[in-house]
């Protein structure tokens, strides 16, 4: 089997520990996650490899009706130029983690580390590159000035940056949209659209890029292009990605490793490494490696999906 | 798919078809109004021919414009001046003070219960004590304008400026974006669509603002609202087409402020949704 499930659903805070080595890791033993001490989520921090080290995320959201729980306590390491997809359950906070890592929104509990830093300050140091679902286009800017938008702002920030930023209309040209840079987005399709999203996030070099459903709201065959030409623009930088989707085919194409969430609060139930051989080749799904992955994702997924094997 | 098709479809038509068709579009849209402002010029010419004392002839008023250009033109460009002062003073104004409202919420508490006060209170009532206050000269003009101008050019600017995208909002926060820079990246051109909306009511009440300040303070430096005054104290023959003529000349004002804003405000919104011209991908 191609595909490794790492582990099954267990109870309390784990810390899932994505491997070090390569992105063929080996499969983490069930027991693992279970054996270790339940106190100590923040062992993913000890780690000598930078990386994104999530422990003991919550977040509450106070409503009329009371507090409602979205998120966590999530337990999540992610090794630095990893491809890692989200999938869960549709309201199980995949989104509210991302903006929590972005610094949109603070967790009620837990800590973070990007790289080392705290979200604040490597929100201030311009690590984060967010593509929010709606894409958050300027509509008076040009497609190239909205590409061009993260390297104006906040510009102490991008300066401490180690690279240097990427040229704005190069990599619009690099998805094709180079005939249309000073158009404005309310003339461009929806994947045209999507693609100066992406560049935008590009642009700045982020060392740490969150993706939130950005295919989500295009027709099939638009995002399967755009998946293409995502992993491209990503082997160019081999930054670490953590995307959410709810596509299973999607995130078994796009990633190193599947992060399965549950139902709401959202935890991790599982993460299945993905062993399929870099760069995708162009006929990957129709293989049986492809198709055993997928599977492995929907079991998961139907785990998580039902509450009764959740309960601790 | 990434190549954009040209807009207007598939293939230009000759110049010679585009440009008929044009024609033929203007004529749909302007004949029916022509024809309307037609009937009521006729009307207004039988009234006045059999009842010379209600509404003079047509060709008296044009008369009154064409004998004596240089006053019409001066008092015109009086009534302007006082206008285009009034307005831009309390733009300015009006503007900053949203921007601030906009991020202390202690100030919009304390400042909008007064800006409602002075919107209700008929800036009419406010111009005679304000020309006994400040004199004959331009300054109460100036203060009657901006003062009938200043809260829709305030309230529109603060929806304007809060109507932001929040996930726009979200995605510069990411950035650590300081509050200057979503002040000038974002809020200021989200705002613009309610601005222009703005200046669609405030371009002609400034007129209404420069003439009944004109009324009060009327025997000074001449306006059309001043003309319109004096001519209508007179009561000789010729009183009642020269307010006429002036009138005729504050409507032209007022129609020239509205196409100035349109005209401005197409340049500037081309990127408005609403506007844009889709294409294909």
């Amino acid at each position: 089997m191609r595909a490794a499930m790492s582990s099954l659903v267990a109870a309390g805070p784990i810390t899932w520990q994505l491997a070090m080595s390569s992105p063929f890791s080996e499969p983490v033993p069930a027991s693992r996650g279970l054996s270790e001490p339940l106190g100590k989520p923040s062992a993913a921090a000890d780690l000598p490899a930078p990386g994104l080290a999530i422990s003991g995320v919550s977040r509450t959201y106070q409503t009329d009706d009371g507090p409602v729980a979205a998120l966590g306590p999530v337990e999540l390491h992610v090794p630095q130029g990893r491809f890692v997809t989200l999938i869960g359950p549709s309201g199980c906070g995949k989104s509210t983690l991302l903006r929590v890592l972005a610094g949109i929104e603070r967790p009620d509990e837990g800590n973070i580390s990007i790289f080392g830093e705290s979200v604040e300050r490597a929100r201030r140091a311009k690590l984060i590159g967010f593509v929010p679902q709606a894409l958050a286009l300027l509509p008076w800017r040009t497609v190239l000035d909205n590409a061009r938008l993260p390297l104006e702002l906040n510009r102490s920030g991008g300066a401490n940056q180690r690279k240097p930023a990427r040229d704005p209309s190069e990599v619009l040209r690099a998805l094709g949209l180079g005939d249309v840079l000073d158009r404005r987005p309310a003339e461009l399709s929806g994947g045209m659209r999507q693609r100066v999203a992406i560049a935008r996030a590009f642009v700045s070099e982020p060392a740490l890029l969150l993706m939130d459903e950005p295919f989500s709201a295009l027709d099939e065959l638009t995002s399967e292009v755009l998946r293409r030409e995502l992993l491209q623009l990503w082997h160019s930088t081999r930054t670490t990605v953590l995307f959410v989707s709810h596509s299973v085919s999607e995130a078994v194409l796009l990633s190193d490793h599947v992060v399965v969430m549950t139902h709401a609060p959202g935890r991790v139930a599982t993460v299945i490494d993905v062993t399929l051989d870099r760069p995708r080749g162009d006929l990957v799904e129709v293989t049986d490696a492809f198709r055993d992955c997928e599977r492995e994702v929907r079991l998961a997924l139907r785990g998580a999906l039902v509450p009764d094997q959740q309960a601790p | 798919m990434t190549q954009p098709e040209a807009p207007g479809g598939p293939g230009p038509p000759g110049y010679t078809g585009r440009r008929r068709r044009q024609v033929a579009r203007l004529a749909t849209q302007a004949l029916p109004g022509a024809v309307l402002l037609g009937l009521l010029a006729l009307t207004w010419q039988l009234v006045a021919v059999h009842n010379a004392y209600l509404v003079p002839r047509i060709g008296a008023i044009w008369d009154q414009l064409v004998d004596n250009p240089r006053e019409f033109v001066d008092a015109a460009g009086n009534t302007l001046q006082e206008s285009a002062v009034g307005l831009g003073a309390s733009f300015a104004v009006a503007f900053s003070l949203a921007i601030v409202m906009s991020h202390i919420r202690v100030i919009e508490r304390a400042v909008m219960p007064v800006a409602v006060v002075i919107n209700v209170t008929p800036v009419v009532s406010l111009a005679p004590g304000l020309a006994v206050a400040l004199g004959f000269g331009m300054a109460p003009r100036y203060l009657v304008t901006g003062i009938i101008v200043f809260f829709p050019m305030l309230i529109n600017s603060l929806i304007g400026l809060r109507s932001v995208d929040p996930e726009a909002l979200q995605y510069f926060a990411s950035l650590n974006a300081s509050r200057l820079e979503v002040l000038l990246h974002l809020r200021i051109p989200s705002s613009l669509p309610f601005l222009f909306a703005a200046a669609r009511i405030c371009f002609p009440l400034s007129i209404i603002g420069a003439v009944v300040a004109e009324f009060s303070t009327a025997g000074t430096s001449n306006g059309l609202g001043s003309l319109i005054e004096l001519a209508s104290q007179q009561g000789t023959s010729k009183s009642l087409p020269e307010v006429y003529a002036a009138i005729f000349c504050l409507a032209l004002l007022g129609l020239s402020f509205t196409l100035a804003v349109t005209l401005v405000e197409r340049r500037l919104l081309s990127w408005h949704p609403a506007r844009a011209t889709k294409v294909n991908a």
